[in-house]
């Protein structure tokens, strides 16, 4: 089981001092082996982060091996700024780059503007000049009714001008520059609703569920991710299973808190991925509170993994 | 005088094949170089969609620098203000301005390939309008703690930036190119006028409306600042400088200056089928200054003179312009 580290914005504390522990508890993450740090898109707190690319893209700089990740909401995301900005902090940390969504409910959003805001992203990453149809997106602006519905690309034929030599023409084809260094950079989805859960499911977007959501709604809905790929022919390993909880080392555990002794929580923790399928454990810190990550890196994180 | 300097851009070239995120190493690696060399600010630019992967979103990467460096200002130069939306564009200056401890300069450019703003989703024909009312509203988000703004273009309500910057507001430049209609608006709205490459009477010609129109909009003189972007190329000799001038035409400005119709011509139309004979481009390459050290410092100083409160040399001869030009200002 993988593990990282989240932050969930205080309304308590301002930027400097909560970002401060943001960049420090990363870089001790790094140090002690986490896998990832993930940084939640936020606008309703004095700390939190409207900026998640600007933040990881600083911290490609102060890690060297976790994995970032930030999680997205649509209502200021443009999807070609989108992909665009994965693929930059991808070059800068060198293929750690990941990428998540809230909920589209959590947001007041329609469904299908996340899904097709991650079936664009994810075609732009792999494509070179591409365009797209949709019911929320047009990329680029000028793309035909009649264009086919979803990613198309150039027919084949036509012979290749250079760019700088095209003159103003408004291309009816684009390409998301930089591309990202991974090939397919992980891409996790909020599975509160119902929809999604099953679209994701069945598309092979990794579950995100976070740390608001009960465990034991969250073991259901990710029984029932695994349910509907199954039946959809999706093979186990080809997406990471992500939950959200808080941890309180030493300390009791709650609806949304595992708690315990270092040895109860690696039970509860190996109970988690053998029921839910979870290889991919975020620690949403509340506090130093929480637990030593030095204590949880030696007594915990290693016996996660056989 | 101040003098920034940074990136032309951040791509693959494709006369010299690297690797990208080699590239984006150095750039990092340039920052913190040009910190210890003691310039005042560096920077990147933005550009979207091309064949060289240019860098689409400066701030991000100059967080990258920001994490690696503790004192030189961190400039955008230019970032395309109209292709972001004014407020994000306001979130995304905090977000580095708190990460940085308040040490971001935005440079704001309205930009000018068509497929950039097809691309995006925003519109070509409104970029002079909106870039004004842009300012406006990253001046007033990153200054008050709510705002509301009701323009042409740009409409809210109570909005209040979380987080807020450290500065307050966040110093920002209007950049304007060499157009003296972009210097008019600037004097108007009293905002701060950025240059791109000109030749030194150009400059004047346009520094000089700038103020004009400032003063008769009512604006005190210590506001009219004015920064001024200047390829210069340093040789022993001016035949040695001139090579290292035309090593930069084919590598870069060739087809990026040509290819994408940055060139204006007479009537105002973006020329894009320019040869390199065509007047604009001679202009154009007459404004990159070749000289020896002492040529460079004595063009230098007529910036001084007419009051430029900055100079933005991309230069890749830093550690040349630190150990024999920049004495001579500081």
């Amino acid at each position: 089981m993988r593990v990282g580290l989240s932050w969930t914005p205080k309304p308590d504390a301002d930027a400097k001092s909560a970002w401060a522990t943001i960049i420090s508890e990363a870089t001790t993450a790094d140090a002690v082996g986490l896998d990832s740090v993930c940084v939640h898109e936020s606008r309703t707190a004095p700390n939190g982060c409207p900026s998640p690319s600007v933040m990881l893209t600083f911290l490609s700089r102060r890690t060297r091996t976790v994995q970032l990740i930030g999680t997205r909401l649509l209502e200021a995301v443009n999807p070609a700024r989108l992909a665009e900005e994965v693929g930059v902090l991808d070059t800068f940390a060198r293929g750690r780059a990941g990428l998540g969504f809230a909920s589209a409910s959590s947001q007041g959003a329609p469904s299908g503007r996340l899904h097709e805001t991650i079936d664009f992203v994810t075609a732009a990453w792999a494509t070179d000049e591409l365009r797209y149809r949709g019911g929320f997106i047009r990329f680029p602006t000028h793309t035909p009714d009649d264009a086919p519905a979803g990613v198309s690309t150039p027919e084949p034929g036509d012979s290749y001008v250079p760019q700088w030599e095209r003159g103003p023409v408004m291309p009816d084809f684009l390409a998301i520059t930089p591309k990202p260094l991974a090939a397919r950079p992980p891409v996790f989805v909020e599975i509160a609703d119902r929809d999604t859960l099953e679209w994701a499911a069945r598309q092979g977007i990794s579950p995100l569920v976070k740390a608001h959501t009960p465990t034991e709604e969250a073991v259901a809905s990710l029984q029932r991710y695994r349910e509907i790929a199954a039946a959809a022919g999706r093979r186990r390993g080809e997406v990471e299973v992500a939950l959200e909880r808080h941890i309180a080392m030493g300390g009791d555990g709650d609806d949304t808190t595992v708690g315990g002794s270092s040895t109860e929580l690696i039970d509860l923790l190996r109970d988690l991925g053998a029921t839910a399928g979870v290889s991919h454990l975020i620690w949403n810190r509340r506090g130093p509170s929480d637990g030593d990550l030095f204590q949880f890196a030696r007594e915990v994180q290693l016996m996660l993994q056989a | 005088m101040e003098f920034w300097t940074g990136a032309m851009g951040i791509t693959k070239m494709r006369l010299m094949p690297g690797s990208l995120a080699d590239g984006y190493d150095v750039f990092v690696e340039d920052a913190k170089a040009a910190e210890a060399l003691g310039f005042d600010a560096y920077g990147a630019p933005e550009h979207h969609f091309t064949y060289d992967a240019f860098l689409p979103f400066p701030l991000q990467a100059l967080a990258a620098a920001a994490a690696v460096t503790s004192k030189i200002r961190l400039v955008t130069g230019a970032m395309l203000t109209t292709l972001y939306d004014p407020v994000a564009a306001a979130e995304h200056a905090a977000t580095l301005d708190v990460l940085s401890g308040g040490r971001v300069i935005m440079g704001l450019g309205m930009g000018y390939r068509p497929m950039e703003f097809d691309g995006i989703g925003t519109a070509k024909r409104t970029r002079g309008a909106r870039l004004v009312e842009s300012m406006e509203i990253i001046k007033l988000a990153t200054s008050q703690d709510a705002f509301s703004f009701h323009g042409r273009h740009y409409d809210y309500e109570e909005v209040s930036l979380q987080p807020t910057p450290v500065q307050r507001p966040v110093q920002i430049w209007f950049c304007g190119g060499t157009s003296e209609l972009a210097a008019r608006r600037a004097g108007k709205a009293g905002l701060p006028y950025w240059l791109a490459n000109a030749p030194f009477d150009r400059t004047e010609q346009i520094v000089r409306e700038y103020r004009r129109v400032g003063a008769e909009s009512g604006w005190p003189p210590d506001q009219l600042r004015v920064a001024a972007f200047k390829d210069v190329f340093i040789g022993n000799t001016m035949a040695e400088a001139e090579g290292l001038r035309k090593m930069m035409i084919d590598m870069f400005y060739a087809e990026h200056i040509l290819g994408y119709g940055y060139l204006v011509d007479e009537h105002g139309e973006h020329v894009y089928d320019a040869s390199e004979d065509h007047p604009m481009y001679q202009q154009f390459i007459d404004s990159l200054f070749c000289g020896t050290a002492e040529m460079v410092i004595e063009e230098l100083k007529r910036y001084e003179d007419l009051g430029v409160d900055a100079v933005f040399l991309p230069s890749p001869q830093r550690e040349l312009l630190a150990s024999q030009v920049l004495p001579e200002f500081h």
